[in-house]
């Protein structure tokens, strides 16, 4: 609740009166060149990237910025051209739906019952989501991963991917959801429970629509890590066909015919397009999700 | 509120209802524990046991237990304490980086009053952080190629710094290819702590650094006494989960790097993966005792942060 109060009060404070006209705008000018510099900086690889799926073959070797002459017709070349890539792509959005979805359901559920269910024993889960945020569990804990997938059949499997990778982020998930749900007074919870509302209607009908925001963060969290995995992706799954398109395209080696540079450069495109699209869509309930989630815990 | 009538209900309708109504807290956690245990708390048991046996993954002979044998092997072995020292060479250039430049970037963006600009720059800072791991290793291995890589382009043909001959080879275990990878977990982290720096900056009350300016302090002082108290707990929390990320990298040098035992780049991480996954049977007991031993020597230095970095008071 403070939080919420605060950045209310923090949005109508922005205004003030500039003593000194000049000498304000003067630092203002060195302020934003800076700033921009900075932000140069950070869309500067991406836009590389944008231009060479764009550039004529030839252009692409000799590493001019400005191409003599465009191609577009990358794009529908990886789609005809490179065998595995639709698959690669589809197994991206398989696998990343079925985490995304999996652990916000378990974060969910775990967030809403630490909070607002007291169980006996959640202090003690909580302090062990967060130690293990400090433990580097997934560069340790792989031996084990490849031993249970083995286990369970499903090395070389792009549907096993899913298990081990819904836990990557479920810990922050938790605390995420957990943070956010506190933020619900108790007397709401209380009063859908004496209106004879159980604890699966109060959290789908009452609890859940007022944490939007921490939904669509934990959402694009696990987008993101889901998307981009690479260590488990390359140590339980051997072919290319079973893996996930960034991961092939870690592998890809830039140079003639399927895998010439504009033709990597776009499928890179492709990949990366739709997050970063997503995100800007989203990035108002998201910034208000982290001041909710994030910042208090 | 301590109900248990699951156990009382005969029939299935008063079982429905008190499911509904009087459910336990722990079904609802269930999902997540089981995940949880299975996924995270038990590998690394599993792991901690296997540290104490002989265990090779491809040997069709039974594992033994043997100690504190793989530990001591492991301490004996020169690779070790390399390996764990070119992590923490990694972990000293990408760390300072991280923090000081987001926090002075987030200084400058907090003063910015037009609210759409702000939101602009706000939402072009993460847009890296947005990009998926994998996805940002790719993009800096383009950047940094020998032939095509805007990089060198930059350094040979622009500024004319290095000819074709000399130009320098980032990549492929190189003495360069920390810093590369140094250079491009700044870029990736810079929007991301950025925000967060952001977010503590605006707890700061706003007539705060504005009664000390007109009390005449210089803008040094209201940074150190103000803004440096404010942001200690969030430069904690970066610092400590930073260098947790930072001495545990391994995507990054499985990438850029490869499994030369004499690259700067084959970390603890990288001896641990390739004893277990690579290298003869896959001896992963004593790949589990360099996993341990590198741990918890993390472990030990993130206490130690702790202690230095908790706010005073």
């Amino acid at each position: 609740m403070t939080i919420a109060l605060e950045t209310i009060h923090q949005s109508s404070a922005g205004t003030k009166p500039a003593p000194g006209w000049f000498r304000e705008n003067r630092s203002a000018i060195v302020r934003h060149g800076v700033i921009n510099f900075f932000m140069l900086i950070i869309l500067a690889p991406l836009v590389w990237v944008l231009m060479m799926s764009i550039k004529s073959r030839s252009d692409a070797m000799r590493s001019d910025f400005w191409p003599r002459r465009f191609d577009f017709t990358h794009y529908r070349y990886v789609f005809d051209k490179i065998d595995t890539f639709p698959i690669n792509l589809l197994n991206s959005i398989y696998v990343t739906s079925g985490t995304v979805l999996i652990t916000t359901v378990c974060a969910v559920l775990a967030g809403y019952a630490l909070v607002h269910m007291k169980p006996k024993g959640g202090g003690l889960v909580v302090a062990t989501l967060l130690i293990s945020l400090y433990f580097p569990v997934r560069v340790v804990s792989i031996i084990s991963v490849y031993e249970i997938q083995d286990y369970l059949n499903l090395i070389n499997s792009t549907s096993g991917l899913i298990l081990p990778y819904v836990t990557l982020n479920l810990a922050i998930s938790v605390l995420i959801m957990r943070s956010v749900f506190q933020l619900v007074p108790h007397e709401v919870v209380e009063a859908a429970k004496v209106d004879g509302a159980g604890p699966w209607r109060t959290l789908w009908e009452i609890v859940l629509p007022m944490a939007r925001n921490g939904l669509v963060v934990i959402f694009i969290v696990n987008f993101v890590t889901a998307w981009g995995e690479f260590l488990l992706c390359s140590t339980l799954t051997n072919d290319q066909i079973v893996r996930t398109m960034p991961v092939v395209l870690a592998g890809a080696q830039g140079g003639l015919g399927q895998w010439s540079w504009p033709a990597l450069a776009a499928v890179y495109v492709l990949v990366v397009t739709p997050g970063i699209i997503a995100f800007t869509f989203a990035q108002k309930l998201f910034f208000k999700g982290l001041a909710e989630g994030v910042v208090k815990g | 509120m301590a109900t248990r009538p699951v156990g009382h209900a005969d029939t299935l309708g008063a079982r429905m209802t008190a499911l509904r109504h009087g459910m336990s807290p722990w079904w609802f956690l269930l999902p997540a524990v089981l995940f949880f245990v299975g996924y995270q708390a038990y590998p690394i048991f599993r792991v901690l046991w296997i540290s104490f046996t002989d265990y090779q993954y491809l040997s069709s002979e039974p594992a033994h237990f043997v100690g504190f044998n793989n530990y001591a092997a492991a301490l004996n072995d020169p690779l070790m304490w390399s390996s764990l020292w070119r992590a923490t060479m990694f972990t000293i250039m990408f760390l300072p980086g991280t923090i000081i430049l987001p926090l002075l970037l987030a200084i400058l963006v907090d003063k910015v009053s037009n609210p759409r600009l702000a939101t602009l720059y706000r939402v072009v800072l993460l847009i890296p952080a947005v990009i998926p791991s994998t996805l940002v290793f790719v993009l800096w291995k383009w950047m940094y190629n020998y032939q095509v890589g805007p990089i060198n382009h930059l350094l040979v043909d622009v500024f004319g710094l290095f000819t074709l001959q000399n130009a320098p080879q980032w990549l492929g275990g190189t003495s360069l290819t920390l810093p590369a990878i140094a250079v491009m977990e700044v870029w990736w982290g810079l929007g991301y702590h950025t925000i967060f720096f952001l977010a503590g900056l605006a707890a700061i009350p706003k007539d705060l650094p504005e009664a000390a300016r007109i009390d005449g302090a210089s803008e040094w002082s209201i940074f150190w006494h103000i803004t440096r108290p404010a942001l200690a707990p969030i430069m904690m929390i970066l610092v400590v989960l930073r260098f947790g990320t930072a001495m545990a990298v391994i995507d990054e040098y499985l990438i850029f790097g490869g499994f030369n035992r004499d690259s700067p780049t084959y970390t603890w991480t990288m001896f641990m993966y390739d004893q277990a996954f690579k290298l003869g049977l896959w001896r992963q007991g004593f790949a589990a005792a360099i996993g341990m031993i590198g741990a918890v020597a993390m472990m030990i230095v993130m206490i130690i942060l702790i202690r230095i970095f908790r706010p005073k008071g």
